[in-house]
């Protein structure tokens, strides 16, 4: 027995073997042609991440090697930063009204084409063109033009007599200008509220107005409950690139989050940190707390899905 | 970011250098061509390149430029510094050079001098602007100063003088009701309050100074409470923009408070008259910043406007140093290059260019060239965390003070105090 026990290990592990290696012989040349992306990712984009994560804990200027400091970059954060108090606090802001106002605007924009009108593809061009055109430098300039002082709309203001400030350079309301260009940009969601929309079964709609509902019952009963994935997909992506949102601040205010940091966001405090600064380590340390609070949010928009989202199933 | 490398020459380049890296030989041609990267246009990399095809030509080792902007400049040579890989010819400013040189990026260039480097007629004071520790390292291609850029269509309208060097901050007020008077909607002045040079200028008028060579701030609570209520006096009164207006000037020439045609002055530079000219309908030109009182001066000083300096790690740091020579005492250099970078500080160089040199760049040379008694000495060059004090501090509180959300004397002890954190930090 004991013999056999012996004799009959090796085989195994052998023909083990042989099965890995005739699989890697069949995936070899998959992952053959996988290598320039693969050593693309592991190289420019793994690397980095788990670099960063290192100099997260170090004091690093680049001209001198990194300084191994433990936990004070994080601990500078929260007791010690009057900027990245300022940043969080215009980055949540943004968040917290851009998100909605552009889904609810991007529904809204859907469920009007969604009526079957002639020529649905031309404007449906048209309304994506904003978000093709939105993080450009070129829309950023023209917003500049659009809100100043003697800009576009306060000329429209003054038509009915009202004196308007200028928007971009005040810091009562900077915020709310990037607020609107965020929303202009309502392009990607309602592509996808369309799409959403085109599943629901008309059927639905005829039995309901059978029962008498309108259409404003049938937009709650039917529409926005069989739409809840799309809700739920949009909002997450929407909260995960606003979270991130750069351009627009850093080209209006040229980088400074002027007037008085009332546009600091936080991808633009962080480059600051780490390009103007030369803080990389505590730079670091903003980008890794930064994918925290997204890691965050998007865990806690998937806890409470299911209380919200009814899947067609 | 721009390359001037072909993407062809840089494929075949970079592959070359890697195939000779990976078997361990330096091809005999990596060592003899130089690499030069700086900061600005595509103007003065017209006329540098200019300068290393006049260079390359007469037999000299062959020059590879490349240049960035100055926000991209900077993260870039710290990577490359980082990486052991600088070019061999730098482009270096008055803020970093301290940096650069105590860690070693940046090489001595005592060595070099009566020989490669051959500098009798350079002026002296900008010869001393490049040292550190006693130690030659950054060779200053052009002076610069402070300087009132001016609408002068605009005072011509209103049928006032042009102010010349002698002006005062009490002239502000004199003009600040003439404009008013005149009442086309433009204000006499920008609101120099969150504008670092200006403020440098007015401390070293009183005796004092923004930094000290220690690296600590120069000046207390109450002079810079002082100054804000001093600007605020000019905004209530209209003398100065608005706080809305003011906030639009990004930086850019375009929008800046004189090309918007919101005020008649603003505080600038010497050589950025010729940048400013080209985006103003209205003729411009230079005056100096205002005296705190008549006959008040040392608030100026000349400036090296940027140096070139040779990279710590570089191959042939002779070469190096011939090349920047030739950039700076070469005549012919000389009239390629202008006063883009600056007014030359080579005396032969200076005479040669004079008449060919446009309105502008006359105006500047002579301003910078007859600037009397307000010229004051060389402050010593900046702590690092100057930069942070400027843009997060003096620029956000003279915003904050612009719009009324902090009084003057809140304003004043605030920025003392945290400027202290910020160096104290810094140099931790």
């Amino acid at each position: 027995m004991t013999v056999n026990a012996a004799e009959a290990a090796p085989r195994d592990a052998a023909s083990g073997t042989s099965k890995w290696s005739r699989a890697w012989q069949n995936h070899a040349p998959g992952y053959l042609f996988l290598l320039p992306w693969l050593i693309g990712f592991l190289g420019l984009t793994v690397g980095p991440i788990i670099s960063s994560f290192y100099l997260s804990f170090t004091d690093f200027d680049l001209l001198t090697p990194p300084d191994w400091v433990g936990l004070a970059n994080y601990e500078r954060m929260f007791t010690n930063d009057r900027s990245f108090a300022a940043s969080m606090r215009v980055t949540f802001t943004f968040v917290l009204f851009s998100v909605p106002l552009k889904l609810a605007f991007a529904l809204a924009v859907a469920i009007l084409l969604n009526r079957g009108m002639k020529g649905l593809p031309l404007y449906r061009a048209l309304f994506y063109l904003p978000s093709l055109l939105g993080a450009s430098v070129a829309i950023a300039i023209l917003w500049r033009q659009i809100f100043a002082g003697d800009g576009l709309v306060n000329q429209f203001l003054s038509i009915f007599g009202i004196q308007g400030p200028s928007w971009i350079s005040n810091p009562n309301y900077s915020l709310w200008t990037l607020i609107v260009l965020s929303v202009w940009q309502f392009g990607s969601p309602m592509i996808i509220f369309l799409a959403g929309l085109r599943q629901i079964p008309q059927d639905m709609y005829e039995a309901a107005s059978l029962d008498g509902a309108g259409k404003w019952r049938q937009f709650w009963k039917i529409t926005l409950p069989l739409l809840t994935p799309v809700v739920f997909f949009n909002a997450i992506i929407q909260t995960i690139n606003s979270f991130q949102s750069f351009t627009p601040a850093f080209i209006i205010s040229n980088g400074t989050g002027a007037p008085i940091n009332s546009t600091l966001f936080y991808a633009l405090y962080l480059y600051n940190e780490a390009f103007s600064f030369f803080r990389m380590g505590y730079a670091s340390a903003l980008a890794w707390f930064l994918l925290f609070l997204i890691a965050c949010f998007t865990a806690f928009s998937f806890l409470t899905s299911k209380y919200w989202v009814h899947y067609d199933d | 970011m721009t390359i001037r490398l072909g993407r062809r020459q840089f494929l075949m380049g970079t592959s070359a250098l890697l195939a000779a890296g990976a078997a361990g030989i330096n091809p005999a041609w990596a060592q003899s061509a130089l690499r030069l990267i700086f900061w600005g246009g595509q103007a003065r990399a017209d006329r540098t390149y200019a300068v290393t095809d006049m260079y390359e030509a007469a037999g000299n080792p062959p020059i590879e430029g490349e240049f960035l902007s100055w926000n991209d400049y900077w993260p870039k040579l710290a990577t490359q510094t980082a990486g052991g890989t600088a070019p061999d010819i730098i482009q270096m400013d008055y803020r970093f050079i301290v940096e650069y040189a105590s860690r070693n990026a940046i090489a001595p260039l005592d060595e070099f001098m009566g020989s490669e480097l051959n500098l009798g007629e350079f002026d002296q004071d900008q010869l001393e602007g490049g040292k550190v520790d006693g130690k030659l390292y950054g060779i200053s291609l052009g002076a610069n100063s402070v300087a009132m850029l001016v609408n002068a269509t605009a005072f011509e309208e209103i049928g006032e003088a042009v102010p010349d060097n002698s002006w005062t901050y009490a002239d502000i007020e004199r003009l600040g009701e003439a404009f008013k008077a005149a009442g086309n909607g433009m204000a006499a002045m920008s609101d120099g309050s969150g504008s670092e040079p200006m403020l440098d200028n007015w401390l070293r008028q009183r005796g004092k100074a923004l930094y000290t060579a220690e690296g600590q701030l120069g000046f207390t609570a109450e002079d810079a409470i002082e100054w804000f209520t001093m600007w605020n006096g000019f905004r209530d009164k209209g003398y100065i923009v608005s706080a809305e207006d003011q906030a639009l000037d990004n930086g850019a020439p375009e929008a800046s408070m004189v090309a918007m045609k919101k005020a008649a002055l603003m505080p600038s530079n010497s050589n950025q008259l010729v940048i400013h000219q080209t985006v103003n309908d209205d003729t411009l030109t230079i005056t100096s910043y205002p005296r705190i009182e008549a006959g008040v001066g040392g608030g100026h000083y000349r400036k090296p406007s940027m140096f070139f300096s040779v990279g710590g790690s570089s191959a042939d740091k002779a070469a190096a140093a011939a090349f920047i020579n030739y950039f700076v005492t070469d005549l012919e250099a000389g009239k390629a290059l202008g006063v883009e970078r600056g007014i030359p500080c080579n005396a032969a160089v200076r005479e040669a260019i004079t008449p060919t040199l446009d309105e502008q760049s006359q105006i500047a040379l002579n301003f910078v060239a007859n600037l009397g008694d307000l010229l004051g000495p060389l402050p010593p060059s900046p702590p690092n965390a100057a930069g942070e004090i400027d843009t997060s501090l003096l620029r956000v509180l003279s915003q904050e003070v612009a719009f009324g959300g902090r009084s003057a004397e809140d304003a004043g002890q605030y920025f003392v105090d945290e400027a202290t954190a910020i160096l104290n930090r810094a140099a931790s």
